[in-house]
Parts: structure tokens; sequence; C-alpha cells
């Protein structure tokens, strides 16, 4: 299936949790200093119900998003009052797709963990929360992963700032 | 470096009296914890496993990693587009041409530029001798982990010359940021291609002797046979793709199913077969069904470059793109058949010089996560052979 069609099944079953969608688009003549946006269509989600809409998008015998791919976040600016969380689903059965993006707010980040619909976002969403500081609720074992133990701060938020020392080493 | 565990009881004996001069009597010893790695030989990097044992069963693996951690999705957030390039390279320094390749393809979908036909056929060609090249080192290194030394330096002599040939057309032999976003650093040099089929003329013949030297071995099938069983369900749940996935029995390959550049081409051409595990010396979905899986794939790779060496075209190999790129506002992810699985690419732009995010999905770090499950219930002396048919790259995994 096509994004639109597995868009359109993801409508008709209701999946919970199902904002919209956002497709690439070309450059608008009429409005001035429009850019269009290029790449990849995908699904915007809330991130608190995220975990029941992977559900049905696994479950769903059209669907059957078997594996899923990659779960990340990103920081998108400094400014910027919200994390994504970014969501890649492959399906073997009928070779398509799915982008999913949900958004939490950086204040206080925090979502249920994944790892109950998909043992393959266990690692994932270790490295996400030493790296963005987003607690997933439900790991079931949230230590670092890349990073050490008594590491201070998220490293992939654009506000992180880069230590001075560590352990009595300077780093400058 | 061992100490005994501090959850576990302090060893204990009980004894049941079962009738007339007989005993039966429980000897429990405390599990001990040993820490295999980081500096370890099978580790084929810097990667840690607490290992916890009762006797010579395995009771439970927690892999730590990180040793090898080098910022390289930050570093992506602080150098300008075609600057990352070489830093590809270095997460799978076994297979760096298909990292670069997984790169440009998904700053391609941003930009959406054509590349020229020769540079995709070039791409092609370098992608699968990498492949092979890959395949060579995790297959030989495999057969010295469990103890068959030769076979190991005849793969890496075949090796030799792969990156010999890619020395020739782009000046390095591990590290080579040839594939660049927009088409090809430079052209093949003259006599290149007869070289490289040269090679796979070689080749064919080479490959014969690894199947029959170590891959049908009697000693290699027993120590391989059986063991690290992973199956459908799990190769699923946790995402493990390339020969982890076929391994298992699951006929999945993205140059087939989710093909880029002109795969679906060649695929339609027949040029190539996907090998999918059978379970011919043991249960579907051990260790010596991956290792299979890796062999048979390294003469298939083979049919493809001669397919391409066939079907070459002249022309350019470099888009026109400009040195300071920018990219437009947008996202893309990118997945692409590295030798150890989906390499996965996603990039965000926000039309400027620089990326908002560089995030790299690597498969040695999937496909890692599933020595949780399957190294307890083995025992000590089969967790070597498990571990090393994961084949990872510690510099994947933690880029």
């Amino acid at each position: 299936m096509d994004f639109q069609a597995i868009h359109d099944r993801l409508r008709a079953v209701a999946a919970p949790g199902l904002v919209g969608a956002d497709l690439p688009r070309k450059p608008d003549p009429k409005v001035k200093k429009d850019k269009g946006r290029a790449g990849d269509p995908f699904v915007i989600v809330e991130a608190q119900r995220l975990v029941e809409f992977l559900e049905v998008c696994r479950d769903d015998d059209r669907l059957k998003f078997e594996q899923l791919v990659d779960l990340s976040a990103t920081d998108p600016a400094k400014d910027d009052a919200q994390l994504w969380i970014n969501v890649q689903l492959l399906s073997l059965k009928f070779r398509h797709r799915l982008a999913i993006k949900c958004l939490l707010p950086k204040a206080a980040p925090s979502m249920p963990s994944t790892v109950p619909v998909y043992r393959a976002s266990q690692w994932h969403e270790r490295e996400c929360a030493e790296m963005f500081g987003i607690t997933f609720v439900g790991h079931p074992d949230p230590r670092n992963i890349l990073l050490p133990d008594d590491w201070v701060g998220s490293p992939l938020r654009k506000d992180y700032e880069f230590p001075k020392e560590y352990h009595g080493i300077s780093c400058e | 470096m061992t100490r005994e565990t501090q959850s576990t009881p302090a060893a204990s004996t009980r004894v049941q009296r079962l009738g007339a001069g007989e005993l039966s009597v429980d000897i429990r010893t405390p599990d001990l914890e040993v820490n295999f790695g980081p500096q370890h030989p099978a580790t084929h990097g810097v990667m840690r496993i607490l290992m916890r044992a009762d006797g010579e069963l395995v009771t439970g693996a927690q892999p730590h990693l990180g040793y090898l951690h080098r910022c390289a999705e930050k570093i992506g957030e602080n150098v300008e587009w075609l600057q990352y390039l070489p830093y590809t390279d270095r997460y799978d320094y076994l297979a760096s041409m298909n990292n670069n390749l997984g790169y440009s393809l998904a700053v391609e979908a941003l930009l959406g530029v054509e590349i020229p036909r020769r540079a995709t056929l070039i791409r092609i060609i370098c992608a699968e001798l990498n492949r092979i090249g890959s395949h060579l080192v995790a297959f030989g290194t495999y057969g010295l982990d469990i103890g068959a030394f030769t076979p190991f330096l005849y793969t890496f002599r075949e090796r030799e010359w792969m990156m010999a040939l890619f020395e020739k057309i782009c000046g390095a032999r591990l590290t080579y940021s040839y594939i660049r976003i927009g088409g090809l650093f430079n052209d093949a040099p003259p006599g290149w291609f007869e070289e490289v089929s040269r090679f796979c003329d070689v080749f064919e013949q080479k490959w014969q002797e690894y199947v029959d030297l170590l891959l049908v071995n009697q000693i290699y099938v027993k120590r391989t046979a059986n063991i690290g069983i992973i199956s459908r369900e799990m190769a699923l749940d946790f995402g493990l793709t390339g020969p982890m996935v076929r391994g298992s029995g699951i006929d999945w390959d993205l140059r087939r199913d989710m093909p880029y550049m002109c795969y679906d081409e060649i695929w339609r051409a027949g040029a190539f077969k996907i090998p999918v595990a059978r379970g011919e010396m043991g249960a579907l979905g051990d260790c010596w069904d991956r290792s299979w899986v890796r062999v048979m794939e390294m003469i298939e790779s083979i049919k493809i470059v001669r397919w391409c060496l066939d079907n070459m075209v002249e022309g350019p190999v470099i888009a026109d793109i400009p040195k300071t790129l920018k990219v437009p506002l947008g996202e893309a992810y990118v997945g692409i058949e590295n030798p150890r699985g989906e390499l996965g690419h996603y990039v965000v732009s926000d039309g400027g010089k620089v990326s908002i995010r560089t995030r790299v999905r690597g498969p040695s770090f999937c496909n890692l996560a599933v020595l949780e499950d399957i190294l307890p219930g083995s025992l000590v002396g089969d967790a070597i052979a498990i571990i090393g048919s994961t084949d990872i790259v510690v510099g994947e995994t933690d880029r």
C-alpha cells in the first residue's frame, strides 16, 4: 500500500491517537517565501496513545507492520517547545513502510514505553532516554546504554552544553 | 575477573533420603558473574557482556555498550551535509561503501536529484564488492572464534584483493568516502572493470574452497548447528534484519522487496537470488544457518557485479551538485541493505547548510539486542559461537 492507502485504512479503523498526516508538497508560487516540503510523508500521533496506535498497526490484517525498524527523537530547534519522537514501521508481508511522528513537550518529556508492543524498541528507547532526557514509563530496563551511568545532561538536545571536565579530566 | 553475585544464596547442600542406602544430593553453587570483555578477541571490538554462569550453563547475559561511542549523530548536527560523509565511513568500518551509499541516498531523497546511470552502476559494484569483503571478515573471523585458524587467512587473502581494487578507484583501503551525494568522487581508472571481472572469476573458485574447507566441515557444523536458535517470531519482534532475519527462514531482502537504485532491474533480469536458510544442519535459525546465508550471499553479490559490468554505460559520474549544499526543508528516512542488515538514515533539514538531525539506525545495534535472550540457557563454550554468529561491528553499535 502507498502512504495514502495506509492513512485511509488507519482512519477507517479509527486508530487511537491518530491526529493527521503530513505530506511533502511543492512550493506554492502564490505564497511569498514558501519553500514547500521535501522528503517522506508521515502520520502524526498523540505521544500518550502511541502504544495503542502501534498495537493497531501491528495487528490489523491489512496493515501488518511486523517490525519496528527505528525509534528515535529529534530536537528541532533551541527555542522550540517540543521534541519529536520518530518511529519507522515496516511490513514484510505487504512491503510497505510507515513513518510516525509524535510531539512531546520539552518541559516534561514523558510517554509510555512501547516495549510491550515491539521488543525492538527496548534499546532504542534507552538510547532516546539518555540522549534527549525522555522518560519512558514502564520500560523494563531504564539504564543508560551508550553513555556512562553518571553522565549529566542530554547530549542531543540543542541546548546541551559540552562539559568542561569529566571526573577531574579536562575536556577543553 | 570473577566474583560471586550478591543476589544468589550461598552454597547449600540439600540431602534427601530416597530409600534404603540411596541418597539424593542437590549441590548448588552460587552463580558466577563473568565479565566477557571489554577486551576479548571474540567481541570483535570493545564490548563487554556481563555473563552469569551456573557451572557451564549461562543463566544471564547483559551487553554493555558505549566503549566506542564517538557522537556520530551529534557531529551530524554540527558539520555541513557534504562534510558528514567521512564520518559515515567510520560506523561500520567493514562496509564503508554501503554506509556512504545509505547517507547519500537519504540526502538525495531530500534533494530530488537524478543520479547518472554510470554512477549508479559503479555504486552497485562497489557496494556489492564491499559486501563480499564484509562477509569474508564475518565468516573468516567466525571460524577463528571457534578454533579454525587457517580459513581466516584464506578469506583475508581475497579481501586484500578487494581492498586493492578500492584503493585503485579511490585511494583508500578502508574508509573510502567514494560514493558522494549526487554520484561518485571520480570515474573508475582505465582497466579497473577488467580487473573486477578477473576478481569475480578467481573468487568463484576460491569461494568453493571456503564451502569445502569450513562451511560443511564436520567440526564446524558440530560447533554451530542447533545453538543460538532465533525463531521467526523473535526475529520479527526484535527488529532483526539482513542475514540474521534470513537465517531464521524469513524471505526478506530490501534489494528485492523495497528496491533502491536499479536493483529491481537486476532482480527482474534474474541475475541474483536471495538465499534463505532452511535449517539444513539442525534447527532453523541456528548459528550455522546464519553463516550459511552469509557465504551464499557472497556468490550472489558476484552475480550482481557481473550484471553491472555487462551493462555498463559511458557518461558522467556525478550530478551537478553545488560545493556548499543547501538541502530543501523536509525529512526523509532511507533504509538500505547493508551486509549486516538494514542501515537506516533519518535526516531532517530546515533548508540550511547543516542538518537538524542525522539519525543512524545501525543494523548491528538492533541485532545485538537479541543476545540478552538467546545467550541464557546455552553453554559457556557455545557463548562465543553465538556472539560471533550475530556478526556485529562495534563501531556501529556505539556510533
